[in-house]
């Protein structure tokens, strides 16, 4: 009889936790505001912790932006959550990334250009970030000046090892389209010397666009490039733009 | 010699058939379920995630095997009255807190190997290239343990097992955070709390300085001339937390 009371007992209990937790909502999303506590509080209590603790909180960021981007939209915690990432561990390039496009949807494109600042000043190699910031400059700055804005960034990464040949042709398309003509004009013969058959004839589509048509102008619109070319290079890329200007 | 040795391999013997190996088990099951799992919510992060959140399960799985076991060593050899057997041949107190010592230094060494090898082997595979830093970060991970052992087996030799246990963690915790008692000095006008504030310091011993994990994820590039300084410093507390054992030791009536 005992044996039988302890079997229901246990039975009950066992229906009770699991029928209960089971049948929960699991995909409820949490509370927006989440306690992120500052990044100098792990600094000082857990240095040799503090990669470990910023690893958590990426999972964890990650974690509450999928939760909440696709529900309530309410990112409220998630540029102090990233800020505490990038503090902590500041040579971790993903979080800086992410930041482009998840702070812009909490609302702060501010903050995520100045997250991408602040990581391309800790890891001046890495040719993502100042990418990544030609593209905020872009798309959030200031219309006037948002395309000169970019081609600079789009430069700086064009030049770091890495970088696609791509990068340094959005430079100089941004250069010509910001008004800058001299520059792109000797960015797109840095493309023409350094690029395969494809980027020359890209470098020579954008100087085409830029030089005047008439053949005098035309050359002396090209002799700056001459200092900054290979000579081969330079009479290829002439050959290749006088051969269609009227004279 | 050879009775350091004999007791020091029956140590190792003993604590081998604890089962203490199965630790190694235990982890390799969890960094294959954590390498699945964190492939799929670290947006392609899985490397950096699985070293870094290995090497801390390295550094708590050791942790465990540390502070239970090296709290337990000498209570064992008491409760169950080999001491008697053992101290009424000619082995010293001392010799005998040493080689019990090195017995469990040979047991963590397996166990660390086992853990260091098998991430080191799983990061290879996930991230695509070798991280020789990880073996590194393990060796002194280990130092660190011999450090926290030799102070627990000091702690049980006046205290229960599991307060010397509870105390072993404590100071573990405490040596991750020596440098901020060292910042507290800078802090307050009295002197007296600056005092007290630097033996705190001196006295826990500064296990952070050897830590090599931030490198280990890129973070940081080691000064090893500066770790080699800082290991030796860590050797050197652990043989004086052996000496004070050992004089504990030798006070103690049974």
């Amino acid at each position: 009889m005992r044996r039988v009371v302890a079997i229901v007992v246990v039975l009950v209990c066992l229906a009770a936790v699991i029928g209960f937790q089971g049948t929960r909502e699991v995909n409820a999303a949490g509370d927006p505001r989440v306690f992120v506590p500052s990044p100098r509080f792990f600094e000082r209590l857990a240095p040799s912790f503090r990669t470990t603790i910023a690893d958590v909180y990426w999972l964890g960021a990650v974690q509450y932006y999928g939760e909440h981007v696709d529900g309530d939209r309410r990112l409220d915690s998630l540029p102090a959550m990233l800020d505490l990432v990038t503090t902590l561990s500041p040579h971790f390039i993903e979080p800086y990334l992410f930041s482009t496009f998840a702070l812009v949807d909490a609302g702060e494109p501010q903050m995520a250009y100045d997250l991408l600042e602040r990581g391309f000043k800790a890891n001046p190699r890495d040719w993502r970030l100042p990418f990544q910031l030609g593209f905020m400059a872009y798309t959030y700055g200031p219309k006037e000046t948002k395309a000169k804005a970019a081609a600079q960034w789009f430069a700086i990464a064009g030049k770091l090892p890495g970088s696609p040949p791509f990068v340094f042709r959005l430079a100089a398309t941004l250069l010509a389209k910001g008004g800058e003509r001299e520059k792109a004009a000797l960015m797109w013969g840095q493309i023409y010397s350094q690029g395969d058959k494809y980027a020359r004839a890209k470098a020579v589509a954008g100087l085409e666009a830029i030089l005047p048509t008439e053949k005098q102008p035309r050359e002396k619109a090209l002799v700056p490039l001459y200092r900054t070319m290979p000579r081969s290079d330079f009479d290829a890329l002439v050959a290749d733009l006088v051969a269609g200007t009227t004279p | 010699m050879t009775r350091l040795y004999a007791v020091a391999l029956n140590t190792f013997k003993e604590t081998i058939r604890d089962r203490i190996l199965g630790v190694i088990v235990v982890f390799a099951l969890l960094m294959i379920v954590a390498s699945l799992w964190l492939g799929s919510i670290s947006l392609g992060q899985e490397a950096r995630m699985m070293k870094d959140l290995g090497l801390v399960a390295v550094s708590l799985f050791g942790l465990v095997v540390a502070v239970f076991v090296g709290a337990s060593l000498l209570h064992k050899e008491i409760e169950k009255r080999t001491v008697f057997v053992i101290l009424s041949k000619p082995v010293g107190r001392a010799q005998f807190i040493f080689a019990k010592f090195l017995g469990l230094a040979v047991t963590l060494a397996c166990v660390l190997a086992g853990m260091g090898l098998f991430l080191f082997l799983a990061d290879w595979i996930v991230a695509g290239s070798p991280a020789p830093l990880l073996l590194a970060a393990t060796a002194l991970i280990y130092l660190q343990l011999l450090v926290i052992v030799a102070v627990t087996m000091a702690l049980s030799t006046v205290t229960s097992t599991i307060l010397a246990s509870v105390l072993g963690i404590t100071v573990f915790a405490a040596g991750q955070l020596s440098r901020s008692a060292l910042s507290l000095t800078e802090f307050g006008q009295s002197a007296a709390m600056k005092g007290l504030a630097w033996v705190v310091y001196v006295v826990i011993p500064n296990l952070n300085a050897v830590d090599v994990k931030p490198a280990v994820v890129g973070e940081s590039s080691p000064d090893w001339a500066l770790i080699a300084a800082w290991a030796g410093y860590l050797g050197a507390y652990a043989v004086l937390a052996l000496v004070l054992a050992s004089w504990l030791f030798s006070r103690k009536e049974f």
